[in-house]
């Protein structure tokens, strides 16, 4: 059956387990190129250089009725006390799913949170903005089945 | 082994001078002497981009092969690809001179497989 996509549809979730009152998401792929345009040529040419993944998530601070809050994990992997700073284990799983029934179309991704955001203002909700930068090659992209 | 026949991506050329000796009196005049009558010590720059490993494996060959810069050359059309000009214009054997390596090729390795070489040579005669 045919089928349009909405918000209602995207689901984000952080290492398998599906994250609550997600705003927004975005996942973006970036291929650098190599140009092999020489002199006398008229049209540019160019070689594929490497990919890679990156993007951002707007989630509503949010705590559950066991005190659990959604932005934990990922807000936890950049604000930290201590000195150490991130370290290379400081990854998390993103899975970016579009539901179909009972079918899923996600794009899976170890990433580092390159930014992350949380503010008050008034006469509105306080909501947390991360962004992320993904490292080494997707666990699932099954976007086109 | 002839210098590899690939068109540079980028090209750079100083046309050099005559053998001209410069004296200056104190009094700011100057005396030039010419001491020959051949243009040399033109400078020619190849950026070959994003080639692969296997094309820059041939000017460090041939960087071999002219025993570095010992050996004089003369450069190929390829190395003139693109210049609509008449080729002896960025060329050595014009003026009786012939291109030496002025410095060692330099491979700066951009990908697994993809490389950017740029070459320095020199016109002696």
């Amino acid at each position: 059956m045919s089928k349009v996509y909405t918000g209602r549809d995207g689901v984000l979730q952080l290492a398998g387990v599906t994250l609550a009152k997600v705003v927004s998401f975005s996942v973006q792929s970036d291929l650098e190129t190599l140009e092999t345009t020489t002199l006398g040529d008229g049209v540019r040419s160019y070689s594929p250089g490497v990919t890679g993944y990156s993007g951002n998530a707007t989630l509503l601070y949010y705590k559950d009725s066991n005190n659990n809050v959604n932005t934990s994990d990922l807000l936890s992997k950049l604000i930290k006390t201590g000195t150490t700073g991130v370290s290379s284990s400081d990854t998390v799983s993103l899975t970016f799913r579009w539901v179909d029934g009972t079918d899923n179309n996600d794009i899976t991704l170890t990433a580092y949170v390159t930014s992350a955001s949380i503010g008050a203002s008034t006469a509105d909700l306080v909501r947390a903005e991360i962004s992320f930068q993904g490292t080494g090659a997707l666990a699932a992209a099954t976007i086109g089945t | 082994m002839a210098f590899p026949v690939l068109t540079p991506s980028a090209r750079a050329f100083d046309s050099g001078d005559y053998p001209v000796k410069v004296y200056k009196a104190q009094s700011g005049s100057e005396t030039r002497i010419l001491y020959g009558d051949k243009r040399t010590n033109m400078k020619l720059q190849l950026t070959y981009a994003n080639i692969s490993d296997a094309n820059a494996e041939l000017f460090l060959d041939h960087y071999d092969e002219m025993k570095g810069s010992f050996t004089t050359f003369d450069l190929n059309s390829g190395a003139k690809g693109g210049w609509s000009g008449n080729a002896d214009a960025i060329g050595a054997q014009g003026h009786g001179n012939n291109y030496r390596y002025e410095a060692p090729p330099q491979v700066t390795q951009v990908r697994p497989g993809i490389s950017t070489v740029t070459v320095s040579l020199i016109g002696v005669l």
